[in-house]
């Protein structure tokens, strides 16, 4: 019989949407720190004795930076959070794959993390009085979404991390800032050493980045357009397909031996 | 009198000893080390490359002050998730309980993330003489670790206060999470204090830190005692303003707690 999997999807982002509206924490991260990353940008240009401050990097790059943190605060901390409450063995046993919980859990913190860079939108529009160029708007929604597909397949990602190893928290704490400089983000990765920007092209979000900063130039080039979507989708689909086995292998070894809470 | 004092001197002292157990005697030494290097380097890193595109002209004085931060960081955020983790752990009702008194029970807690902030401080002030040409060679050394165990103390007081939230609300931890990053503009870490509008300079002002991050760079560049006494005292005044509101509003907080019976329904 196949069964119609809407209704859970439904409810699980249901859930997950209602614990995080509800959470200081998200709050923070979706707003806050956004707020913060762009005011020091601001005044650090201000201490530089500039007028202007790059806007993409500085307002749109710290929404999309707030996205990050959510997403890598919600979505590895989601599993610990069930090993805390005890609800990590009913996951486990209950006939649903953990892949398709954390892949629905993963996409409705992708979808809170959009909070923020909506929020970096307004902010752009409203107090900097940026304006899409006329005609890019197509170009900027396939730019976000694609941006939203690569971010969900990290957040699947990193959400299955707690349950391959209990001592993957004490790294991921520290992984905020790295990822937020390689991925250029808040400021250019050509700023960054050769090695560091080599390091950058292999992760989807920088590709991501390049994809939707693109979108917002008057006169957008095409071919470089579609490389960086591309390339999105194609380094996405590798974590996407390494984490679907990663997955199979770490239930079937918590199942066989036991270690679930161990481990 | 001496019977007493000496009881307070020894739930201090247990006090820092069970604190450090509970965070770090189960850790193993790379993951900590690393931690200590990992992510001082990544926010300075962050705020450097701000600072170039910005177009800043000095971008030591950004490095110079994450290191500075470190300190305060850990005041700020250990001693509250001290007093949140036991409600976390459900230890809260227990020393709420107790017949113990609160100043030594709590703040013997904090004695470890000041050693600790200090520990990281030091971390990164070699990685920043290795890594970002840091030059200690001017610096007055004495009066610079002075003034970074000062900070490590006054920072105490603010995470005190937040701390005690932790008595009344479950999203203790989160607010401090949220002041922290605050200090990043507030506290002069990225920029000077006189590119802030007139309010947040005044906010800035009234927050420990900000004289005590500014006392520690004129101490780094070779100021004397006479140059940043009135920085240092200040901070220390504000400091200790922080630390007795702080351990006020716990007092405060604990009774109300009691006697609504909500300590851990909140």
């Amino acid at each position: 019989m196949r069964l119609n999997r809407l209704p859970f999807v439904w409810k699980q982002m249901n859930v997950q949407f209602r614990m995080r509206t509800l959470n200081l924490l998200a709050f923070g991260l979706t707003v806050t720190q956004p707020v913060i990353f762009s005011a020091v940008g601001y005044f650090l240009a201000r201490t530089a004795g500039r007028a202007q401050i790059d806007f993409i990097h500085t307002i749109i790059g710290s929404g999309v930076m707030g996205m990050w943190s959510t997403l890598l605060f919600t979505s590895f901390f989601d599993l610990r959070a069930d090993r805390r409450e005890g609800t990590l063995e009913l996951l486990v046993g209950s006939p649903t794959s953990i892949f398709s919980i954390l892949s629905i859990r993963a996409f409705a913190n992708v979808l809170l993390g959009c909070v923020s860079f909506l929020l970096s939108m307004i902010v752009a529009m409203s107090l900097f009085g940026f304006a899409l160029p006329h005609g890019n708007f197509p170009y900027f929604l396939v730019s976000l979404a694609i941006m939203l597909f690569g971010f969900w397949c990290i957040g699947i990602f990193l959400a299955h991390w707690p349950v391959v190893s209990r001592l993957s928290g004490l790294f991921l704490n520290y992984l905020e800032l790295p990822i937020g400089m390689l991925t250029g983000f808040m400021f250019p990765v050509s700023l960054l050493p050769a090695w560091a920007q080599w390091l950058s092209m292999l992760t989807p979000l920088s590709w991501a980045f390049k994809g939707l900063s693109a979108s917002f130039q008057s006169d957008i080039d095409l071919p470089s357009l579609w490389i960086n979507w591309m390339m999105t989708l194609g380094i996405s689909l590798v974590f996407l397909v390494g984490t679907f086995f990663m997955s199979k292998r770490v239930q079937d070894m918590i199942r066989v031996t036991g270690e679930l809470s161990s481990v | 009198m001496i019977k007493r004092i000496y009881s307070d001197i020894r739930l201090y002292i247990a006090s820092a000893w069970y604190s450090y157990r509970a965070l770090y005697a189960w850790q193993t030494i790379g993951p900590y080390i690393s931690g200590k290097i990992a992510f001082p380097i990544a926010q300075m890193l962050f705020f450097l490359y701000l600072g170039k595109l910005a177009g800043v002209q000095n971008p030591l004085y950004i490095v110079i002050g994450n290191i500075l931060l470190l300190p305060a960081t850990n005041g700020v955020a250990g001693v509250s998730m001290t007093i949140s983790g036991e409600r976390d752990f459900r230890t809260l009702p227990y020393l709420i309980a107790s017949p113990a008194p609160r100043g030594p029970l709590f703040l013997g807690r904090s004695l470890v993330h000041i050693l600790d902030g200090l520990l990281s401080t030091i971390a990164a002030l070699i990685l920043g003489v290795l890594f970002f040409h840091v030059d200690l060679s001017h610096s007055n050394l004495g009066l610079t670790a002075l003034c970074i165990l000062l900070l490590s103390v006054t920072s105490c007081g603010m995470g005190l206060i937040l701390g005690s939230l932790s008595l009344r609300t479950r999203a203790a931890w989160e607010i401090t999470s949220m002041i922290s990053i605050l200090l990043y503009i507030l506290s002069g870490v990225n920029f000077p204090i006189d590119v802030l509008p007139k309010f947040l300079q005044a906010i800035s002002y009234s927050l420990p830190l900000t004289r005590g991050i500014q006392a520690a760079r004129l101490a780094m560049s070779g100021a004397t005692w006479s140059t940043i006494s009135q920085l240092f005292t200040g901070e220390l005044l504000i400091g200790l303003v922080y630390i007795v509101a702080g351990y006020t509003l716990f007092i405060w907080f604990e009774k109300l707690s009691l006697v609504d019976g909500q300590i851990e329904a909140m």
